[in-house]
């Protein structure tokens, strides 16, 4: 969550709220803040981190260990509706790349404000693709559309 | 339950540690903002 912590401004600039969530007490969050985290980042975590007790929220959302009595490392990102627009599950020795999050909010904005499809690999400033092009397009799309866009 | 995509993000008040205080927060007092979640496993632990 540090990782997230030091990104947490570019989550605020995009106009999106972050929630940590864990099965460790409030309590336990506040000590961790205070030991650790703030030690790692300046300021340390500035967003709500959620006490799941037994795993109530976790359960609601399909992550929650049962038989290791925690939540598995997942984020959902929800739109301003309350729909899930992503969602990714990792196994727990495996950390997420706050970059793709990151990336993932400004496609899903852009294409909700714009109508755009948001191609493999899009961040500003690469090309979108029209919606109307697209289905229009099919077997056409290797004319306007190259992988070496993707990276 | 897993949750799909396109369908309303399952709504949950719960207790958080927050701007130095604890409080109770609410999913949908999010409504109108993106919001993302972030499960971790535990604190103290490389997330």
């Amino acid at each position: 969550m540090a990782a997230v912590a030091v990104k947490y401004p570019a989550f605020r600039e995009l106009g999106a709220e972050v929630l940590a969530v864990s099965i460790d007490p409030a309590d336990t969050h506040r000590e961790w803040q205070e030991k650790e985290l703030s030690r790692m980042v300046e300021g340390g975590t500035r967003f709500p981190m959620i006490a799941d007790r037994e795993g109530k929220v976790g359960s609601l959302y399909g992550v929650y260990d049962e038989t290791n009595k925690v939540d598995l490392r997942a984020h959902f990102i929800v739109d301003p509706r309350g729909v899930v627009q992503a969602l990714e599950v990792v196994a727990a020795p495996v950390g997420r790349n706050i970059t793709e999050i990151l990336r993932q909010l400004r496609a899903l904005k852009r294409h909700e404000e714009t109508g755009e499809l948001m191609p493999c690999g899009w961040e500003p400033g690469k090309p979108a693709l029209d919606r109307s092009v697209v289905s229009t397009s099919a077997g056409r799309i290797w004319e306007f559309w190259k992988p070496r866009n993707a990276f | 339950m897993r949750i799909q995509i396109g369908e309303a993000a399952p709504d949950f008040t719960a207790e958080a540690f927050h701007g130095g205080g604890i409080r109770e927060i609410t999913l949908s007092q999010y409504r109108g903002q993106w919001v993302v979640l972030f499960f971790y496993v535990a604190d103290f632990t490389f997330v």
